[in-house]
């Protein structure tokens, strides 16, 4: 097939795209030289590999598609392309030929590519086609892949390498001038909207053929404008959203409600007037995506209006730990959100009483939040910030900002005590874990076991028992050794999988807490722990 | 206290138990040991299985006897295996089914694109999942659907070695070993990669499987990074191979799903089962070993609350249950010579002196004696005592008696349960509950026995009936039984209306009651309630006397140490054994473990002690930061105080260089970095 022909083909199927397959259907035509590299980029989701995929396929070019996500190494990649450049011309029983099969480094790979296609009939088309598919995400990559791997059009005359990235390239990132690039940028507004309606709409029982072409493109454009538009979401996720709400969105007409305003039929805006909270509660759902998924049973039938959040087959957030290992967890909270040098004022029954330990505590927090509240003010005077809560509020929360925490850490010697915000979900969750040494845990433990041992002398052997159970804990990851969660990043690792198996602890070392407060706090109520009443500034 | 238990048991069980020793090498240094002739093994297996249990009764106890011991246990425990195994593999069958359906219904397309993924939350029971895997596998094998690949987070490393197992694991799976290596080697084109999920493509297509099922044992343990990168390999190939995957949960799915990353989420799709938890299955276990139609052996109050509390509290599988189960019937049969009375095999001319002798001491033989003489049979008593023949005798005889009697307690505990189950008391009761109750001898004055009687005279005639039908087999056998049962039935035949009867007992019955009291008028309850409240009256009174009678105190009994195993202690030792607080005093009594050279016991530090000994016992008395000089002069000083001018300096500081880097060894003391000439403590007494 012409190049000249092959946009308006493919732009039956992929709509929005005719000027990058035009210019890689003429860069890659049969008639002219084609560059030895071509670089295609764009953000994912938005055609690229089909595009390309398709081009080829309609050009009749040899080529060959290599796909980096599979590849695991380096070495991988370069033997898969050797063996799908083999498979393309047909020449895969050869295979002993070619270095038997094994590739291990760029520089074979050049020779035995150009030996391949030196090997390929002069007669047939002159060009090969090397696609490397999102090999800027290549595991185990050399630094020098990209380069070398632009270089190998350079080297073998009748090979084109096209790379196909998801992120942006930087200047002469393959270190050539002059190599192509193709760019596919995100979809507009209006490219969006003509692609979802391209396709129809979805179907929905009784519901008759006209009312969709009038209402439909209406709706389209509502939740782009939405929903699709401000998250920056793609195509997939905008069709899967109005495959999902379509059905609820029309559910008036379906259901035989009589319009509002004595009017005969349903237009637009009165489903959308009708349905305004379904874009707000099953729209903003409908981003999320969840593992376990409500079936889609559930909205042909009758309540459909109402968003059903509780659904029953949904499981319950909240872990179910047996007793011992709960409480492990939540003195390792503690231990991981108070600072260590409260410990007597928090813990301590030695020195007096529990009641005026208790009060000790009390104070103590009542200051903190005098001090907080005193750090909010300054900040209210001096920005005048019109977000702070009006003083008609039954109580005044304080704001937590980064200042507040700042100043609170420089001048108070609690630092996790970010002020009467609401219950424990507010300090403790802004404020990250700090780790603590095992022996604090088991202290702490002591501290607030709810049913402490009559004889306390008879219970030496708790902290052996709390040893075996905080390995399990540790195996779920709920309490992690300190000094792999600071590598771990965003989730709060264990020190990658090699040690996962590991539990020789130093005599010093530290652990940390790897879980939220709120549902700490949920899991001890259940076992007769009040965490609010221990953590600094957790009551009020 | 504890210090006295232990000691006192060291003294009683003799040489065998001896936890400390002196060592002493069997040839000075230097020489050869002499070369060591080769033994047939088989001649010592044999001699090794004879004595597998040790002669008790201070060595006196006779072959034939151990034997009786072993064999008793032996068959014993393999039927009580057996129903374990059965409870286990029934218990999580209806998952399994869904499951199945779930694999088997699912693919990619029916999910656009998603890989389909069974969640499956199993809580702390998590050798569960284990079962239901290979139960899975065995189906999916067996109907050549695929199979089902086990991970466990040891097996992944890297994302390299995981991909390695799992294709390894699903070609083994139905190929075996060497159909393994054959599918390595045995294929045309090059040598793939081992890693290469091109051989896994291969295997699926010419095995024709539909399903793969990779199953994520613990998926908390996982490295989040290599799971995230597995999981986007594993879709980028579902055109090809045709992955369901399976994650087993002991957290929440809400933090499964917040420790990954939303594009990696967004490539899962699926539903979500649930495992019940470990102690329901404990229940059941329990049930099936105690309450038992033939049961012959039980274990008591003590034990089955140590079970029970380490099957709610802790992290403990249905498996580790078992296990300690098992131990628990190990040291009865192994440790007590009255285990031989339970063996099939025993009879009267099995008897022998020592055994009798041992009867004689038993408590419960002493209680008994006492029992016959105030019920004046001093003959008996007498004969008792002087013969053995006779003693023999009539112990075969009450072990049988106790034995019924102990299966009365449960089918009586069974019966409760039950009761109060469809009685729909407020109080949850479970079997444990009941259980632990009963062995103690509770259960008859506590508040269930309250709930159920005060329960069972508001009955009305339909819940009745049910209630009836639960009652014990001892109890309906009764002829006073059968009377209420064939005038309940009468009444109920004359009976027409729709209503079910009340008795008066009942609250709907009593507001009646009281009305009609300020009318001052009888009360005009029906002719058929006034009846069917004395059918009420004799079902009270007769349930009353019954358990009464069934729920004796087990430890009443005569030879309840025979059938009954209500030892604490070795149990609890050996399953939650205690490093730490021995090491602690060890180090701070050391004279509790070793033998003290000097007559008078010292509580003070001496020098007789370890250097580590005294260096702790030192360290004990200081706080958070030690100074090393300091401790170093009140470790010299011990020394000092005793020899005096004898004391070599240089010898007290080697031991001093000693104690320090072994307490260092032991994790009780680390160099501190605040100031240098200090040493930080790092460990606390008494934890």
């Amino acid at each position: 097939m012409l190049p000249v022909e092959i946009p308006r083909l493919l732009s039956q199927h992929w709509p929005c795209r005719e000027l990058q397959t035009r210019q890689i259907a003429s860069l890659l035509g049969p008639l002219g030289p084609s560059p030895a590299t071509l670089v295609v980029h764009g953000i994912s989701a938005t055609c690229k590999s089909t595009i390309v995929r398709a081009v080829l396929s309609a050009l009749e070019v040899p080529h060959a598609i290599v796909r980096s996500t599979e590849c695991i190494t380096g070495r991988h990649l370069l033997t898969k392309i050797l063996w799908a450049t083999l498979e393309a011309l047909g020449k895969r029983d050869d295979w002993e030929k070619y270095g038997k099969g094994r590739c291990e480094h760029v520089s074979t790979l050049a020779v035995l590519l150009s030996e391949c296609l030196a090997s390929m009939p002069r007669n047939a088309a002159e060009k090969f086609v090397l696609v490397l598919d999102g090999i800027d995400k290549q595991r185990e990559a050399p630094q020098t892949l990209l380069s070398a791997l632009a270089r190998l059009g350079e080297i073998i005359p009748r090979l084109s390498v096209v790379l196909i990235l998801s992120a942006t390239p930087r200047p002469l990132f393959l270190q050539t001038a002059g190599v192509p690039h193709i760019i596919f940028p995100p979809y507009t507004r209006n490219e969006a909207i003509t692609i979802i309606l391209n396709s129809r709409p979805p179907p929905v029982a009784c519901l008759s053929d006209e009312i969709p072409p009038n209402i439909y493109p209406h709706f389209v454009s509502a939740i782009y404008d939405s929903l699709v538009g401000p998250t920056a979401s793609s195509i997939p996720t905008f069709r899967s959203i109005c495959e999902k709400l379509w059905p609820q969105f029309v559910f008036p007409i379906t259901n035989g409600e009589t319009p509002p305003g004595g009017n005969e039929e349903w237009d637009f805006s009165r489903l959308l007037l009708k349905n305004r909270g379904l874009f707000r509660h099953h729209g903003e759902a409908a981003l999320v995506h969840h593992i376990v998924t409500e079936e889609p049973e559930s909205f042909t039938n009758g309540s459909v209006s109402k968003p059903t959040l509780s659904v029953v087959s949904t499981p319950s957030p909240l872990p179910s730990l047996p007793y011992f290992p709960t409480l492990i967890l939540t003195s390792a909270y503690l231990a991981s959100h108070i600072p260590q040098r409260l410990d007597t004022i928090f813990f301590s029954k030695f020195s007096s009483s529990s009641l005026s330990a208790r009060n000790k505590r009390a104070h103590h927090r009542r200051r903190l939040k005098l001090l907080s509240k005193a750090q909010a003010e300054d900040a209210r005077t001096t920005s005048n910030d019109p977000s702070t809560p009006s003083k008609k509020g039954k109580r005044q929360k304080t704001r937590i900002t980064k200042s507040t925490l700042e100043s609170a850490f420089a001048t108070s010697s609690a630092t996790t005590s970010a002020a009467g915000a609401t219950g424990i979900t507010g300090p403790s969750t802004i404020l990250t874990a700090r780790p603590f040494p095992l022996e604090r845990l088991i202290a702490i433990y002591h501290a607030i076991d709810p049913n402490p041992p009559a004889n306390p002398i008879l219970q030496a052997a708790v902290s052996d028992a709390i040893y075996a159970e905080l390995a399990t804990l540790r195996r779920l990851r709920l309490v992690v050794p300190a000094a792999g969660r600071e590598s771990g990043g965003r989730m709060g690792l264990g020190s990658g999988g090699l040690n996962s198996g590991n539990t020789t602890s130093d005599a010093g070392e530290r652990w940390c807490v790897n879980v939220s407060g709120d549902w700490i706090g949920e899991m001890a109520k259940g076992i007769g722990v009040e965490v609010g009443e221990w953590l600094a500034g957790g009551l009020d | 206290m504890e210090l006295d238990t232990e000691t006192q048991g060291v003294a009683k069980d003799g040489s065998n138990t001896q936890g400390v020793y002196i060592y002493q090498p069997a040839k000075p240094h230097g020489e050869r040991p002499s070369k060591r002739r080769k033994v047939q093994p088989e001649n010592k297996e044999q001699k090794t299985e004879s004595h597998l249990f040790v002669p008790l009764l201070d060595g006196e106890e006779n072959e034939s006897s151990i034997e009786l011991r072993y064999n008793a246990y032996q068959q014993l425990w393999s039927t009580q295996e057996k129903k374990i195994q059965e409870t286990l593999n029934d218990v999580d069958s209806e998952v399994l089914e869904n499951v199945l359906s779930f694999v088997r219904s699912t693919s990619h397309q029916t999910y656009d694109g998603c890989i389909p993924t069974a969640l499956i939350t199993v809580g702390s029971n998590v050798s569960s999942l284990g079962r239901l895997l290979s139960k899975l596998n065995d189906q999916l094998t067996a109907s050549e659907e695929g199979g089902v690949v086990i991970l466990e987070s040891g097996d992944a490393p890297n994302l390299k070695a995981t991909l390695k197992n799992i294709i390894r694991a699903a070609i083994t799976n139905t190929e075996g070993n060497d159909g393994y290596q054959k599918f390595l080697t045995d294929r045309e084109g090059p040598r793939l990669l081992g890693y290469d999920l091109d051989l896994l493509g291969d295997y699926v297509k010419r095995k024709g499987a539909k399903k793969l099922v990779v199953a994520f044992r613990d998926s908390e343990a996982f490295d989040p990074n290599i799971l995230i990168d597995l999981l986007s390999l594993l879709s980028s190939w579902l055109d090809r191979i045709p992955f369901t995957l399976l994650f087993g949960i002991s957290t929440s799915v809400e933090l499964f799903e917040g420790r990954l990353p939303r594009s990696s989420v967004a490539l899962l799709r699926g539903r979500y089962f649930e495992i019940h938890g470990a102690s329901n299955c404990v229940d059941r276990m329990y049930e099936r070993l105690q309450a038992d139609q033939n049961g012959r052996f039980w274990l008591g109050r003590n034990i089955t609350g140590v079970l029970f509390e380490k099957s709610n509290d802790y992290f403990q599988t249905p498996e580790a249950f078992s296990r300690t189960v098992k131990y628990a019937y190990m040291t009865h049969f192994f440790a007590n010579p009255l285990a031989m009375l339970l063996s099939d095999e025993v009879s009267v001319n099995r008897q022998q002196v020592k055994l009798c002798e041992a009867i004689r001491n038993l408590p419960s033989f002493r209680r008994f004696c006492e029992h016959l003489l105030d019920d004046a049979s001093p003959e008996q008593v007498h004969s008792l005592l002087e013969n053995d023949e006779f003693l023999f005798q009539q112990s075969l005889k009450y072990i049988e008696i106790g034995q019924q009697q102990m299966r009365g307690i449960f089918k009586a505990v069974k019966a409760i349960h039950l009761c109060l189950k469809g009685m729909d008391v407020r109080k949850k009761s479970t079997m444990s509950d009941l259980s632990i109750r009963a062995l103690s001898g509770e259960l008859q004055d506590s508040t269930y026995m309250d709930d159920l009687l005060r329960g069972l005279k508001t009955l009305n005639s339909s819940m009745l009936k049910e209630f009836l039908s639960f009652m014990p087999q001892d109890l309906t056998n009764c002829p006073e039984f059968q009377e209420i049962k064939s005038d309940f039935k009468a009444l109920l035949q004359t009976y027409q209306g729709t209503e079910p009867l009340r008795s008066e007992y009942d609250s709907h019955n009593s507001v009646v009651q009281q009305r009609v009291k300020l009318s001052r008028g009888k009360a005009k309850l029906p002719q058929q309630n006034i009846e069917y409240t004395k059918v009420i009256d004799r079902v009270h009174a007769l349930s009353e006397r019954y358990f009464v009678e069934t729920l004796v105190r087990p430890q009443e009994l005569f030879l309840h140490e025979a059938f009954l195993l209500d030892m604490k202690n070795p149990l609890k030792e050996t399953f939650s054994p205690r490093p730490r607080f021995a090491i602690e005093r060890a180090l701070a009594s050391p004279f509790d473990y070793l033998i003290s050279m000097s007559d008078r016991t010292e509580a003070k530090i001496s020098a007789r002690q370890p250097a580590t000994a005294i260096l702790y016992q030192l360290y004990l008395e200081s706080g958070a930061l030690v100074n090393v000089y300091d401790l170093w002069q009140a470790f010299y000083a011990v020394f000092e105080s005793e020899q005096g001018n004898a004391c070599d300096e240089r010898m007290t500081m080697t031991l001093f260089y000693r104690a320090v880097s072994e307490l260092k060894a032991l994790g009780m003391l680390k160099s501190s970095r605040k100031k240098v000439d200090h040493a930080a403590k790092s460990a606390w007494i008494g934890l």
